[in-house]
């Protein structure tokens, strides 16, 4: 099959899994409610407190956040991926989740539940703690001007490991904080609000744009330095700024949803294994997977146990693990 | 005559002003946000255990519309709609129940609670003090918010005199044994000064091991209890079943058959659902804490 023609059909798949992800978050939840009732609410009763709650404010925006965060996590983790030239590359492999969890437990403990320019103080601290760590592990990676990939990445992982283990005392040190923070360290939208999609929604389109925009210049990244610099393209200057969009989008993320692990992982892999490995379709299909990918475990996560919610790190990756291995096993 | 009229009017009058102020009451909670209580609540929302409690005993359980799932007592109240865990109560649940009070607690998530306000739903939170007396506060805040201000009264004069009486009984407790408490069972974790379990060790004439440590929650040091070694050793546990667990994990597991307590079979069971909630049935935790102690305070007809 033509590479043009795989293309559309999966676009015409996920947009349909879109408009279905997006009804079924509408109409399912603890409240009972039909197909009427959400046309009855948008055609005649648009005033009706009860139902406005609970179609928009409740639902609506938690789908959406859902879908701006795994449509955000997916495209950090395809940049990434293409950097480190490495298939384990993820959205938080430079520490990012570690040093924004760390933020936010902190912020935990302290019992501080203050607001920051409209926003719950722990999504700013996470932000502001997730990107220091980034900043400060591409300070220690260079050596005399000179950049090296490999220090870059175990950097990485050693900070996100001491980020980790001063987390763990944190929650250690107040265990009545734990459970709390167990919902944080895997994920979860129940805090989600219009605030938040207003907080990242920006965010997020600036980095789809520039990532788009520079898409070229990945797929000559990944050919290596020396070849990409050769055919014109201006290396560091384009590194630099990759590494600062999938910051952003990784911290943004998690900042609102703490961490949700594996999406950003392996969407990426689930596209290339589709469509072939051009980053000019790689980005914005890995987007659009990502985000409904999401739109679907946040539903089950908080329908399988309704009222109770499950933390939807769990969903992401018993539901995508296996779909995973199915894949790459057909692809041998 | 007109003395009596002038009176007449004048008490009329005071009670003119007090119906006017009585027609808005406005109650600041615990975090310091107000509440509307001009009209006494009909649909309540629990949003702990403990204030379940306290609501059922100011008879207000045909009020109460929803629990936590952790709401077990009194029986009428598991059978109450369920909105939740104390971490994770379902915000589009306590909308479709339609509550005027959504009473909250410290041990819920501050997040919650400005997550609820931000829906516009009326929420009153309460973090009384960490001793033993805070519930009686606890309580006529509850009686406050909810109207029932009289049976708050009567209910917490009650509680005080078996409270006082308690206290009174263990006067002449000569000796204060060094208390180890468990809290689940099998493991070390223990409470600390700043929990309200070290108060209860304390009002029950015991020395809490771990008083000195200024936290909350806390894994005890093996070596270090080996060392202090208790006298009386507590386990809270659900039922009798885990307790006889912890009690051989103490006794054959924990290398502790050298201290005091276990070589005397010191090991003594508490219900953690009447020590672990900080409600009116306190009383009665401290009551059997009290007696495992001090047996000999608490011979009858003395």
């Amino acid at each position: 099959m033509k590479a043009r023609s795989k293309r559309l059909i999966l676009l015409a798949v996920l947009l349909f899994l879109f408009v279905s992800g997006f009804l079924l978050s509408l109409l399912e939840g603890p409240v009972e409610t039909n197909v009427g009732d959400l046309f009855d609410f948008l055609f005649h009763n648009l005033h009706d407190e009860t139902l406005r709650k609970i179609f928009i404010d409740l639902r609506l925006s938690r789908a959406l956040l859902a879908f701006l965060v795994g449509a955000s996590l997916s495209l950090s983790g395809a940049i990434l991926q293409g950097y480190f030239q490495n298939p384990m590359a993820g959205p938080f492999v430079v520490g990012v989740s570690s040093g924004a969890s760390f933020g936010a437990v902190l912020c935990i403990y302290l019992g501080l539940n203050l607001r920051f320019l409209g926003f719950s103080l722990q999504s700013v601290f996470a932000f502001a703690s997730g990107f220091a760590i980034v900043f400060l592990v591409y300070l220690l990676s260079q050596k005399k001007g000179i950049f090296k990939m490999e220090t870059l990445l175990l950097t990485g992982i050693a900070a996100g490991a001491l980020a980790s283990a001063l987390t763990s005392f944190l929650i250690f040190f107040k265990s009545e904080s734990y459970q709390e923070a167990v919902f944080w360290l895997l994920g979860s939208f129940r805090y989600s609000d219009w605030n938040q999609i207003t907080a990242m929604l920006p965010y997020f389109l600036l980095c789809f744009i520039v990532a788009q925009w520079l898409a070229k210049d990945m797929n000559l990244l990944v050919q290596g330095d020396d070849i990409a610099q050769s055919l014109g393209s201006p290396v560091n200057r384009v590194r630099k700024t990759f590494l600062v969009v999938s910051t952003l989008l990784a911290a943004s993320s998690v900042s609102v949803s703490g961490i949700i692990g594996f999406i950003g992982l392996v969407v990426p892999h689930w596209v290339r294994i589709l469509i072939g490995p051009d980053h000019r379709h790689l980005f914005f299909f890995s987007s659009l997977t990502g985000g409904i990918f999401l739109v679907y475990s946040d539903f089950i996560a908080r329908t399988l146990l309704s009222p109770s919610e499950l933390p939807i790190g769990i969903i992401t990756a018993a539901v995508g693990a296996p779909f995973f291995i199915y894949l790459l096993s057909q692809r041998r | 005559m007109t003395f009596k009229k002038i009176g007449a009017v004048l008490l009329l009058a005071v009670l003119n002003i007090s119906a006017l102020i009585a027609q808005e009451k406005i109650i600041r909670d615990d975090l310091g946000f107000p509440y509307d209580a001009t009209v006494p609540p009909q649909r309540i929302i629990s949003l702990a255990p403990n204030i379940t409690e306290i609501l059922f005993a100011l008879d207000l359980g045909g009020k109460v519309v929803g629990v936590t799932r952790y709401c077990d007592f009194p029986e009428d109240a598991a059978n109450k709609e369920k909105i939740g865990g104390m971490i994770d109560p379902n915000p589009e649940k306590i909308i479709a129940l339609n509550p005027d009070l959504i009473i909250g607690f410290r041990g819920n998530p501050l997040r919650i609670f400005e997550r609820l306000r931000n829906l516009d739903l009326p929420v009153f939170v309460l973090d009384t003090g960490t001793t033993l007396d805070s519930i009686f506060p606890l309580i006529k805040k509850i009686g406050t918010v909810t109207h029932e201000e009289h049976k708050a009264e009567l209910f917490v004069q009650s509680l005080r005199a078996r409270y006082e009486k308690i206290l009174s009984s263990l006067q002449n407790a000569r000796h204060e044994p060094k208390v180890f408490l468990s809290l689940h069972g099998v493991g070390l974790w223990t409470c600390g000064q700043e929990s309200f379990l070290n108060d209860l060790i304390k009002k029950a004439r015991g020395v809490n091991i771990a008083g000195h440590v200024p936290r909350k929650w806390l894994l005890y040091n093996q070596e270090q209890l080996i060392h202090e070694n208790p006298e009386v050793i507590v386990i809270l546990s659900k039922s009798k079943k885990d307790f006889l667990l912890a009690k051989n994990w103490m006794k054959n597991e924990s290398h502790l058959e050298g201290t005091q307590a276990v070589a005397s079979d010191s090991i003594f069971f508490l219900d953690e659902n009447l020590a672990s909630r900080q409600g009116p049935r306190l009383i009665q935790a401290l009551e059997e804490l009290s007696r495992l102690l001090h047996p000999q305070c608490f011979v009858e007809g003395l």
